[in-house]
């Protein structure tokens, strides 16, 4: 058993400018306890959202409904689900239901008789599958909605930021959305932004047959959660602005800046970057912050099973000599490197897509530069600035869309510490 | 050393730092005071300070002055609430959740469109609306805002039958309203299994 302790944070830099405003960045370290024996599994309450639009036709749904058979023999009578496929028309095909033995062999069958045809209403399927989740929320349990697809939304409703929206009044609901993209032909975009907004995950499947892996991986983390709708909470001073760089989704209430983790599984490790910024001071005087962590189970807090003490950071307001030759933390250093580089990866994807290739290019450029700035001899900084760099080159010309999946894919899970697969990761 | 957040748990503010955090003057804080919308800080004069429930109350305030409603109806509002569920709408990143009536099933029955039997009472407001949220007092249900907010947008409505369309190839699909009682759809199920066989045999 790792005795990890449960929150950690390292600032870049400790001294502060006295006479001009100072940005600094702090790298926060969660790690979620380990399952015990004592304590049960939280129920799952899931709901399974399929494409059947004509372009799933073939291999394609026949894997999905297989995955689905499978990820039902992991639930058991304390868990429930729903199915629900989707093209033009929704059709709930199995309604919210307890996942006994007899509902889970129905339910194979039913499915067993879907075929793909028509086109994509991915935001009605999507609705009613949360429907059904919602329609019997488990208080105690895990809430969520699974939606497959691997075209584009054509039907219903498609802008990505009104998706989103309804995406966080739900999660604020107790109902959260993952979503899997499957080939080249989806929006990733808008799939991501679902998921970001909704509390879950976003999983690129690059052909039907790794279908099986990413549903069967998430179903798994679901059953594996020990700390639902974790909150990092940092307090500083009015004037110290607190922002998070890495892509949770945050809030600023009063002198508290919230940054929202979701749920986490057992061990799960998860690192959260905030940039700080800090009006001009005295000489000599200190000034903080304090990053405490709660969730829904109370788990992180005071007392509770992975009691987290608050973590402090103080800064010291000093002159430029002694701000200029103050040492730097070379992980923090690295960490944001690395958050930059992933956000002008995911940008650059964007405006290749759009067409708009030089743009794609100056992005990455200009990262890579502000990155060498303060890269020094740090071998991993270097390695970055390359990189960057030579995806300039790849990025300044039209790229295939599956080229594109994989590099948002990519820095999308190294933005949210999730390992190459989207997998929640349990070391650093 | 200072940590200017020591008592992070309940920060105090002076009336300046309270008017600047909330975005209002001073003089409009004294004078949400004086009209009952916001409770008296205790101590007055220079020495009185404020809490983070006066902020949310304040923020919350702006909120609905910008959707149009007058004071004497936002303090009529107001009045019924709880501090959790006025942090909570102060919020604009955070939806509501405390509030009664308001759970995610509802939520998605409004998006999808009210079910064909029970017709939705007229609404005043866009669905997503602060003011949808906030329950108006029983003296207050006739008083509409002053000013209509926008029309709500029209949000997709899906069908509410139950129909399950099952394809033998390309030509053929037998549609089945579910639920069905347990002993019909016992024979469904051989009807599909036999229809599979006879209709989806390998042509070669």
């Amino acid at each position: 058993m790792t005795s990890d302790p449960t929150l950690t944070a390292r600032a870049d830099r400790r001294l502060i400018r006295a006479h001009r405003r100072s940005q600094r960045f702090v790298l926060v370290g969660v790690t979620a306890p380990p399952a015990t024996q004592e304590r049960d599994r939280l129920p799952v309450n899931l709901a399974f959202v399929l494409d059947r639009s004509g372009s799933m036709s073939g291999e394609k749904i026949a894997l999905a409904k297989r995955t689905v058979d499978e990820a039902l023999g992991h639930l058991d009578a304390r868990d429930r689900f729903s199915i629900v496929v989707y093209d033009d028309v929704v059709d709930v095909v199995v309604e919210s239901t307890p996942a006994s033995a007899e509902a889970r062999r129905n339910a194979i069958a039913r499915l067993s008789a879907i075929d793909a045809r028509g086109s994509t209403n991915l935001s009605d399927g999507w609705f009613r599958g949360a429907e059904q989740v919602a329609s019997h929320l488990v208080a105690e349990g895990v809430n969520r909605c699974l939606v497959l697809t691997d075209g584009l939304a054509n039907r219903g409703l498609t802008d990505p930021a009104e998706l989103a929206r309804h995406a966080s009044e739900l999660r604020a609901r107790g109902v959260s959305t993952t979503t899997f993209g499957v080939g080249a032909d989806f929006d990733e975009v808008l799939l991501q932004s679902l998921a970001d907004a909704g509390g879950g995950h976003f999983y690129f499947v690059r052909d039907a047959a790794t279908i099986r892996d990413h549903i069967t991986s998430e179903v798994g983390e679901t059953l594996e959660i020990v700390a639902r709708d974790v909150e990092m909470e940092v307090v500083a001073a009015e004037e110290v602005d607190v922002e998070a760089i890495t892509p949770q989704p945050a809030r600023r209430r009063g002198t508290r800046t919230v940054v929202s983790l979701g749920d986490l599984v057992a061990e799960q490790v998860i690192d959260v970057v905030l940039r700080v910024t800090f009006p001009y001071g005295q000489i000599g005087r200190e000034t903080g912050v304090i990053i405490g962590l709660t969730d829904r189970d109370g788990v992180f807090a005071a007392g509770g099973r992975a009691g987290a003490s608050d973590a402090r950071l103080a800064w010291t307001y000093a002159d430029d000599a002694a701000n200029n030759e103050q040492p730097r933390d070379a992980d923090v250093d690295l960490a944001v490197a690395t958050q930059f580089a992933a956000r002008a990866r995911q940008e650059a994807v964007r405006l290749n897509r759009a067409g708009d290739y030089v743009a794609a290019r100056q992005v990455l450029d200009a990262t890579g530069r502000r990155i060498r700035g303060y890269a020094g001899r740090n071998p991993k900084l270097r390695e970055i600035v390359g990189e960057l760099e030579s995806e300039g080159q790849t990025f300044s010309a039209p790229m295939p869309a599956m080229a594109l999946k994989e590099a948002h894919f990519a820095s999308a899970n190294l933005a949210r510490t999730r390992d190459v697969f989207g997998r929640s990761r349990k070391e650093r | 050393m200072i940590w200017p957040m020591a008592q992070a748990q309940t920060p105090r503010y002076s009336l300046a730092e309270l008017a600047d955090l909330a975005g209002v003057t001073p003089r409009t804080v004294r004078y949400y005071v004086s009209q009952g919308l916001l409770p008296s800080p205790g101590a007055s004069g220079p020495g009185a300070k404020y809490d983070d429930g006066h902020l949310d109350r304040l923020r919350l305030i702006r909120k609905l002055q910008r959707e149009h409603l007058p004071l004497a109806e936002i303090r009529q509002r107001l009045a019924g609430l709880d501090d959790v569920t006025i942090t909570a709408l102060a919020d604009e990143a955070i939806p509501a959740t405390a509030i009664d009536g308001d759970s995610a099933l509802d939520y998605i029955r409004r998006v999808l469109g009210p079910p064909q039997a029970q017709p939705a009472a007229p609404q005043l407001t866009p669905p997503g609306s602060l003011l949808r949220r906030i329950p108006t007092p029983a003296a207050a249900t006739t008083s509409a805002p002053s000013v209509a907010p926008p029309a709500p947008t029209p949000e997709p409505r899906i069908e509410r039958a139950q129909w399950e369309r099952i394809g033998f190839g390309p030509d053929i699909e037998l549609h089945i309203r579910r639920p069905l009682p347990r002993p019909l759809a016992k024979r469904v199920d051989r009807l599909v299994s036999i229809a599979r066989d006879l209709l989806e045999e390998d042509p070669s």
